[in-house]
């Protein structure tokens, strides 16, 4: 029997609607290697909509962060088009926040100076933010550290700053390249049900991408599932379980047939 | 808070600080008897090596000549100038070099080159070109000082992380904000490495100088004392020299410490 909060679609969805953020069109990736040249990403159409978690899931070197990179803009496709609200990505957004896998803190500057380092850059005066910034480092629990150094912080509470510092300007899209998994379990847990619940409130659009299965059905809308040489899309996966979701959610049997229909459409590459 | 693998019992780190601190000035103390001792007791020839105390005392009969300020003055400003120029020097090529790759790419053959020759060899052309006053010995100071500042700026600049630069560009930032927001920065402790390094060149490259061609300075009163067998006097001049380079030294620690505080090898 089918289950009913699960539901299967085979093939990328192309179909752009109103809701839709960020589309890619038929992008491909071909890096130039001394070896040779590779085809990292092949004809991957992908659309995301407005306040959905998207997940890309798969192997190394199935192609996720560099597809990441170049809805970012930071790095241009080989030919295919990424599209932000139907333009072409060609540089970086101030719309999209960035996330790293380490949090990539400035060690000469306190949590509160990280934080601002993007208004910083806006050329917008400090003071300006000074509130939204404090305010947003108490959204994430550091509020006795708003004075601290980055080595002073645990990396969990580091990649909280991290975290901060791309709310803090208010980006619509939050594209995060394995943001948590330097962290070990426990922390991971804690930031992810921490993020869901921060980027919801503020209907954040949020694409991730991960080699944890049960992290990206956890959270996301929709899993995009990657596999390697050359990196392609081997399917999409609407998760259907209600939100908010807690701990409890994982009891879902739901959560255990997502997670076994993604390691399917991983197949014989895991 | 610390990784529980970095937690340090303080009381007993201070004990062994304490341990350490004693067992230095005692070897301190051992060397000087040794170097009191072995001339006295005829095991060494005094005029070799005159004892310690014979040292201080030409060191103190020396600061007393009339003479001497000016010969102190004259190498302390070659030792200053030629800090200050080849850190400035070291610091403009080795960011021009760094932040423009075409730069590096068509003239680093000559900068391994040039870095490959022993400095010290300039010092009589140097000469020629300058004279016998201070410009040669600035020039020699500069030109030895300005290495170990160009290379680490060069290092420094390189070692920036690629993610912080992709944050930076994620941010829309300029090639400037780049610049000095986060690489400067990063590049600094290592940079300030090769400063501290160019304070102990200056003072060899004055000196050098000095020794192949001079009227005044410390370095042509150090030659002047070994030819005349007053070694006791030569000894207070190195004392001097040490001292300078020693004060320098530890100005720029006291500098690095207290500006590049978030220095990762430091642990206090």
């Amino acid at each position: 029997m089918p289950n009913p909060k699960l539901q299967l679609v085979g093939a990328p969805f192309t179909g752009a609607s109103e809701r839709s953020v960020i589309q890619t069109r038929s992008i491909s990736k071909i890096f130039s290697l001394p070896e040779g040249p590779v085809t990292a990403l092949k004809d991957v159409n992908i659309t995301v909509n407005k306040g959905d978690f998207v997940s890309f899931v798969g192997p190394s070197g199935c192609g996720k962060s560099t597809l990441l990179n170049i809805i970012a803009g930071l790095l241009p496709p080989s030919s295919g088009t990424a599209e932000l609200y139907g333009e072409a990505i060609t540089s970086p957004s101030r719309r999209m926040g960035f996330m790293f896998q380490t949090a990539v803190l400035l060690p000469w500057r306190t949590v509160e100076a990280n934080v601002l380092l993007p208004a910083e850059v806006y050329g917008l005066k400090p003071d300006s933010v000074r509130e939204k910034a404090r305010s947003v480092i108490e959204a994430v629990g550091l509020k006795d550290f708003i004075k601290a150094y980055p080595k002073q912080l645990s990396g969990g509470m580091q990649q909280r700053v991290a975290l901060a510092r791309v709310l803090t300007y208010e980006p619509e899209i939050l594209l995060m390249d394995e943001p948590f998994g330097a962290l070990d379990e426990f922390t991971r847990e804690a930031m992810n049900l921490e993020l869901m619940r921060i980027t919801q409130s503020a209907g954040i659009t949020c694409i991730f991408v991960t080699h944890n299965i049960t992290e990206a059905v956890f959270l996301s809308d929709k899993v995009v599932v990657m596999t390697p040489r050359p990196g392609k899309v081997s399917g999409v996966l609407d998760v259907q379980l209600p939100r908010p979701r807690e701990i409890d959610t994982m009891k879902d049997p739901a959560f255990a047939d997502m997670i076994f229909e993604v390691r399917s459409l991983l197949g014989r590459h895991i | 808070m610390k990784h529980p693998d970095q937690w340090t019992d303080t009381a007993k780190q201070r004990r062994h600080d304490w341990y350490f601190r004693l067992g230095t000035i005692g070897i301190g103390v051992v060397i000087l008897a040794l170097w009191e001792l072995l001339p006295l007791l005829g095991l060494v020839n005094p005029i070799i090596l005159p004892p310690f105390t014979k040292v201080a005392e030409a060191l103190y009969t020396l600061m007393q000549q009339p003479f001497f300020p000016g010969h102190l003055a004259v190498t302390f400003n070659e030792i200053m100038i030629g800090f200050v120029v080849g850190t400035l020097l070291g610091l403009g090529i080795g960011i021009a070099l760094a932040v423009w790759p075409a730069a590096k790419r068509l003239t680093y053959p000559f900068v391994v080159g040039f870095q490959a020759i022993p400095k010290i060899v300039f010092a009589p052309l140097f000469i020629a070109w300058f004279g016998f006053g201070q410009t040669s010995k600035i020039v020699m100071a500069v030109v030895i000082a300005f290495f170990p500042v160009l290379i680490n700026t060069m290092v420094g600049l390189e070692s920036v992380p690629s993610d912080a630069r992709k944050l930076m560009r994620s941010l829309k930032a300029t090639p400037l904000q780049i610049f000095w927001k986060v690489s400067f920065l990063h590049a600094l402790p290592i940079i300030f490495a090769g400063i501290q390094a160019a304070f102990t060149f200056a003072v060899i490259g004055a000196i050098v100088g000095e020794f192949v061609g001079a009227q005044e300075g410390l370095g042509y009163l150090l030659n002047l004392y070994n030819f005349q067998l007053r070694i006791d006097r030569a000894f207070a001049v190195i004392v001097i020299l040490a001292g300078i380079g020693a004060a320098g030294f530890f100005i720029l620690e006291w500098m690095d410490r207290k500006f590049i505080f978030w220095r990762e090898d430091r642990s206090h």
